[in-house]
Order: structure tokens, then C-alpha cells, then sequence
């Protein structure tokens, strides 16, 4: 498994698709979400952050990055924060995304079986969920600010929300 | 574990010889369509990091009008026709024979106009694929959709991802006497699809 899909970031930063950001303090991280779940890490006292742009729900493949899939991003966000001292128990986690753009939503009904699996994969280890904005039919552009953990869901025709 | 496996430049080439066919029938459809207005040219037939595919295409946050057509089948793939706003707006008035309109909203016959231009740009498309690569393609009724172009077109990437971690994309370009629009056609086949076309290919030289 590729681990260095997390990209420490000290300015803001649009996240790709199977991709990971890191930052701590006034930085911005944002991703555009269709039938990708955006999961966000944060600890509120060292104002620190992840952002993954999760892509499927499971690993396929030992050569892809980390980032890709919820069952590996997840783990690696967070060693991130083990790395630096912080236990999952107190980390807050928001997932955004999962959506159906059209058809019948793709190949294994993706969109929802990302939220499902990353939902579950944070239950497990013990990580609160403060927020979820996901499924339906429609895109998301999310900004996640690492200083307040604070996540804001903007989409078409829609007032923005926040989390 | 599944082996990542990723098209040498030799196979873009040969992938770009087929499109290109498809595309020359799919210009004459929507020159008959738009008498004799619009034409289509193929941009590029490339191999894209999964990371990289919005910028590199372009999208990021902009909100597009797209017409989507999927062809549900093993040998597949996703079909997105886009524009942006006003050259959305320019296309419907022009087939329908109507001015411009400012409202906010679309009506029904102009979301009508689009979705069959992707209908008739789809199904030529998928004619010209079919008899080349000897598959049968039945593309979906379209969608008509307005959202961030970038949403689109990861769900439309989905099939390839499982089992890639660069995606295939092939980008077409209209023209209006001579001037390039701002609409593209991005069609993303599925791997079946792929070697369908490669096979194709490598069978007739």
C-alpha cells in the first residue's frame, strides 16, 4: 500500500479524488463530491485536520494509494494523529458525499456504500460522527477549516450548510 | 489482489484511430441536427491520474449543464456532453428557433432540446462503436443534469476506477464556422469496453 497519499499542506487546498490532505491552524481544505464521500478528521485543541476524498469503499488493490478507498484512508488518517499524540476518542469526524448523480448510482450503488462503510469503519474505532451531509442527487463542494473543524456543504440551488 | 494495469502509449494511439472514426460519424449527426452549424472534432484520447482528472479536464467547481447517457453493460461506458450556462442557453434558442431566454430556470423545452442533442450525438457515437468493435451498445434515455461537472463525471469514472488508478478518457471538441465552443463531449468507456476496442482494432490491421 502506497501511504504517501497525505500531502501536509500549510495553504489552502483542493483535495483530488483518492487523495489525502493534512493541516493544522487557519487552512482551508475543500473537494468537490459527487458519488465521493469527503471524511474529515479533527482535534479541536491542536486545531488539526484531515480531509480524505474517498473514491470506493474497499481496498482492491495493494498498489493503489491509501487515499482511494475508505478502509484504507481512515486507518492512515488516523495513524496521522496517533503519530502526534491524539487518540480517536478524541477526534470529531464529518462525512459528506455519496450521492446518486444519475442512473442508478454506478457500480455497486457506490456513492452509498462509501457512506456506509466509512461510517462504519469510524464507529469501530470509537470516533465520534458530529455531522453527515450525504446521499441524494446532487454535487457538493465542501470547505473544511482546520483552525474550527467546521465543514461547509454548499450545493446547486441550495442554501450552504454548515457542520 | 488485483493487478492495476494501465494502457501502454502504443494502445492510446490505437484507441485514438477508433474514436476518431466514431467521431467523424457522430460530426455529421450533429451537423444534419444543427443544419449544418456545429461540428466535432476529437481533442485528445488520454490516460489521466484519478487525482488529477478535474483539473486536468478542466472542471474543479464550475457548475456545467451536462447531458449524460450511460451504457449499463460489461462492454460500457459513461457518455457526459457539456456546456457551460450560456452556451447551453445558445444551443436550445437555436434549436428552437427562439431567442435567447435570461429566465433562471429551464423549461422544458429547452432541458428537451439538449437531452436530444445527446441523444442524437449518443446514439451515433454508439452506432459507429458498435460496428466497429462488433458489441452491441444501447445507450440509456440521457440525463439531463446541472451541477458541478466534477461530481458528474466521478460517478461516471466509478467503473474504471475499481480497477485502475489512471482513468481513460476521451475528450471531444465542437466547432461553429470554424469557431471552438465552450461544449465538450467526454466519453469513458469501461476496461471491457477498452480491450473491445483494442481487439477491434489489432483484428483489422
Amino acid at each position: 500500500m502506497t501511504s504517501s497519499t497525505a500531502i501536509e499542506t500549510t495553504g489552502n487546498r483542493t483535495v483530488g479524488m483518492g487523495r489525502i490532505a493534512v493541516a493544522e491552524g487557519p487552512i482551508c481544505l475543500s473537494a468537490v463530491l459527487g458519488s465521493c464521500v469527503g471524511v474529515t478528521l479533527h482535534h479541536r485543541r491542536s486545531q488539526r485536520g484531515n480531509l480524505a476524498h474517498v473514491v470506493l469503499p474497499r481496498c482492491s488493490s495493494q498498489s493503489s494509494g491509501a487515499g482511494k478507498f475508505a478502509d484504507t484512508a481512515i486507518p492512515q488518517m488516523l495513524r496521522w494523529f496517533e503519530q502526534r499524540g491524539t487518540r480517536p476518542a478524541d477526534l470529531v469526524a464529518k462525512i459528506v458525499g455519496g450521492a446518486c448523480m444519475f442512473g442508478n448510482g454506478g457500480p455497486m450503488q457506490i456513492g452509498q456504500t462509501n457512506v456506509d462503510v466509512a461510517t462504519q469503519l469510524l464507529r469501530d474505532v470509537g470516533v465520534r460522527i458530529a455531522g453527515k451531509d450525504v446521499g441524494g442527487t446532487s454535487g457538493r463542494r465542501i470547505t473544511f477549516d482546520c483552525s474550527t473543524g467546521l465543514v461547509t456543504v454548499e450545493t446547486v440551488g441550495n442554501p450552504c450548510r454548515t457542520l | 489482489m488485483t493487478d492495476i494495469r494501465c494502457p501502454e502509449n502504443a494502445e492510446l494511439e490505437v484507441l485514438h484511430q477508433l474514436f476518431a472514426s466514431a467521431t467523424h460519424d457522430a460530426s455529421a449527426a450533429m451537423c444534419r441536427w444543427t443544419d449544418g452549424l456545429i461540428t466535432l472534432t476529437l481533442d485528445e484520447v488520454r490516460e489521466i491520474p484519478l487525482e488529477d482528472v478535474c483539473t486536468e479536464l478542466n472542471l474543479d467547481d464550475d457548475l456545467l449543464t451536462m447531458v449524460v447517457l450511460s451504457l449499463a453493460e460489461e462492454v460500457g461506458g459513461e457518455m457526459v456532453l457539456t456546456f457551460d450556462e450560456k452556451n447551453g442557453r445558445q444551443l436550445a434558442a437555436s434549436l428552437l428557433r427562439r431567442p435567447v431566454t435570461e429566465d433562471s430556470d429551464w423549461s422544458d423545452l429547452e432541458k428537451s432540446a439538449l437531452t436530444e442533442t445527446g441523444n442524437i450525438l449518443g446514439c451515433a457515437y454508439m452506432n459507429a462503436l458498435t460496428r466497429l468493435t462488433n458489441h452491441e451498445l444501447v445507450p440509456s434515455a440521457p440525463y439531463f443534469i446541472q451541477d458541478y461537472g466534477a461530481s458528474v463525471l466521478q460517478q461516471a469514472l466509478m467503473a474504471q476506477a475499481l480497477t485502475c488508478d489512471k482513468v481513460l478518457i476521451c475528450r471531444t471538441g465542437f466547432h461553429r464556422e470554424g469557431e471552438e465552443l465552450n461544449w465538450r463531449v467526454l466519453f469513458v468507456p469501461t476496461e471491457a469496453m477498452r480491450k473491445a476496442m483494442e481487439n477491434a482494432i489489432h483484428s483489422s490491421a
